[in-house]
């Protein structure tokens, strides 16, 4: 009996798991399990005061809102290429108007200093 | 021993160097040995290495350094000529006995480096013992509703350590910042260089200058020997022109390896290191050469381009602006003591300057220095330099009764980190070639040689 394309990938996911596991695993097995010292982050001979799970500022969030922007543009550009050899000229005017508009965006954005990593 | 025993030991060792006093140059040179790998940090390394004196206030570093190498792990002290080991002065057997299992090489010894690593995989040596207390502190485990030692939504000690305060973040946000101490055995950081930062994800907030590793309290044995020796011994005795001028281009080509490394550019480094091992006044077309090709080098000029601007106006109050220097040069200042030296009147010496005074301005000061130097020891034939003019040396002018450059060098840095990215904070830090060991002659009781400096200021040892 053929286990199939499904069985397949089973097995293959298994077996990496487990190696995967297995290498983690082994280089420890014979060693003596890390002291306190060891598990300290290593900063040059400083002990952290605090824990390091902090909340900080995601600066790609500016960059990130920009993307989605584009990328729903693309989401309207879909029915857009659909009707386009129909209505010809006028929807390449209309998709031109609505790139434009985003674009004057992403200019006064980047004026704004709002695509700048650390001020 | 096994096959797979007998391949390992073969493998390049991975050493982690700690850098005592005067141990700087012999842990340069581990960088060139063959077989051996500097690595970064202590987990990836087999072998830590001790070079020079190690003083009390590395001890803690170092041992906390040393049980974060997992096994298996041996240490190693290379002794610097002249020397002590330590700041053995507390009437017990010194402070390297508190490693365990040092075993004491010669410096730049690699065979000998090589057959500890070699006896480590094959079981003929032990694995060196953990020097510190596997105690967690405070403790945790167990406490509070869930067991994970937090309590409510920020109290108690998650896992072992509370939370950090919140501070205002440039954009007006509060966010949690977290203090820091970096160093002083962190090796993108000048030996012994310790930092108190604030972060803020991968910005910092204020810092604070640590205690200086190197200082000498009375007691102790004296700081030194520098790196910048034969500038220093310039001060007191006649000297060759040349051979104080192909030092600068060597300290400066150093410092470029060095700088190279610390961006990633390893090979390049380890050429330019091997170059300066053994220059001489011939290797001017080379050093220009190399000087042209960096000025080409968009990597470089990207990664250092208006990053830690230390402009006139920003030297001014440390008295850098005055005193010169490369840094002070490097942001347009043509002050140089060799323009007054009667020994450099018929050589046609014009201070090299460049503007900006950023990193990127720095290291193009430097490289065009090593090769003025090397074109101005070429020019002087064996003219003989005598002492009484301040030197000029690679850090700035040397003369009795005067800091040491490093020691005003190093007060920028809280002006210029504050508000940096992580990674421009580094590359600012190197561009500076700051030396603590210079740095701790102004600090301390004593120095090496017996420096005629009259602003000691050191007199009580603190507990």
């Amino acid at each position: 009996m053929s286990v199939g394309p499904f069985g397949t990938a089973l097995v293959v996911v298994l077996a990496t798991g487990i190696a995967v596991l297995a290498t983690r695993w082994l280089p420890r097995a014979d060693g003596p399990p890390p002291t306190a010292p060891e598990r300290i982050p290593f900063l040059g001979g400083g002990v952290p005061e605090v824990h390091a799970w902090s909340r900080f500022h995601i600066r790609y969030y500016a960059m990130a809102l920009l993307f989605l922007a584009f990328d729903m543009e693309m989401v309207f550009m879909y029915p857009w290429a659909v009707v386009f050899a129909a209505e010809g000229a006028i929807a390449l005017m209309e998709m031109l108007m609505f790139i434009t508009i985003l674009l004057l965006g992403i200019l006064y954005a980047w004026r704004e200093g709002a695509l700048s990593w650390a001020s | 021993m096994g096959l797979l025993t007998s391949a390992a030991s073969r493998a390049e060792v991975p050493v982690f160097p700690v850098v005592g006093a005067g141990g700087r140059e012999a842990a340069e040179a581990l960088w060139l040995l063959p077989g051996v790998r500097m690595v970064d940090t202590p987990r990836a390394a087999a072998v830590l290495v001790v070079i020079g004196r190690l003083t009390r206030a590395l001890l803690q570093p170092v041992l906390l350094v040393h049980d974060q190498m997992p096994g298996p792990r041996a240490t190693l002290w290379w002794p610097v000529d002249g020397r002590p080991a330590d700041d053995g002065t507390d009437g017990d057997e010194g402070l390297l006995a508190a490693l365990p299992d040092v075993v004491t090489t010669t410096a730049g010894d690699a065979a000998g480096l090589r057959a500890v690593f070699a006896d480590l995989l094959a079981g003929r040596r032990p694995w060196g013992p953990p020097a510190l207390a596997d105690i967690e502190s405070p403790r945790w485990r167990g406490v509070g509703p869930y067991g994970h030692g937090g309590e409510g939504m920020m109290g108690g000690v998650p896992y072992g350590r509370p939370f950090a305060e919140m501070a205002q973040d440039p954009d007006g946000l509060m966010l949690d910042q977290l203090p820091l101490q970096i160093g002083p055995l962190f090796p993108a950081l000048p030996p012994g260089l310790v930092l108190h930062l604030g972060l803020q994800g991968d910005v910092i907030r204020g810092v604070t200058l640590g205690d200086n590793p190197y200082r000498s309290w009375p007691g102790d044995p004296p700081v030194g020997p520098l790196d910048s020796v034969p500038f220093l011994d310039a001060r007191t005795s006649p000297t060759t022109v040349a051979a104080l001028e192909v030092a600068r281009a060597r300290h400066h080509l150093r410092w470029l390896a060095r700088t190279l490394r610390l961006h990633g550019l390893d090979a390049r480094g380890r050429r330019i290191a091997a170059l300066a091992g053994g220059l001489s006044a011939t290797d001017r077309p080379a050093v220009e050469a190399l000087a042209r090709r960096l000025g080409r080098d968009r990597g470089l000029a990207g990664a250092t381009a208006g990053v830690g601007v230390a402009d006139q106006a920003t030297l001014e109050p440390l008295g850098i602006e005055l005193a010169g220097g490369p840094v002070a040069r490097a942001a347009g200042v043509a002050i140089d003591a060799r323009t007054d030296d009667p020994a450099y009147a018929g050589l046609d010496f014009e201070p090299v300057v460049h503007h900006g005074g950023d990193a990127r301005a720095r290291l193009r000061q430097r490289v065009a220095e090593a090769a003025q130097a090397l074109a101005l020891a070429e020019r002087a034939g064996d003219a003989v330099r005598s002492p009484g003019p301040p030197v000029e040396g690679p850090r700035g002018p040397l003369a009795p009764g005067r800091t040491m450059p490093s020691s005003s060098l190093i007060h920028l840095l809280p002006t210029l980190l504050d508000g940096q990215e992580w990674g421009d904070a580094v590359t600012t830090v190197a561009s500076l070639d700051l030396d603590l060991e210079e740095a701790a002659v102004d600090q301390s009781a004593t120095a090496w040689p017996q420096t005629p400096t009259g602003t000691s200021t050191a007199s009580t040892r603190t507990p």
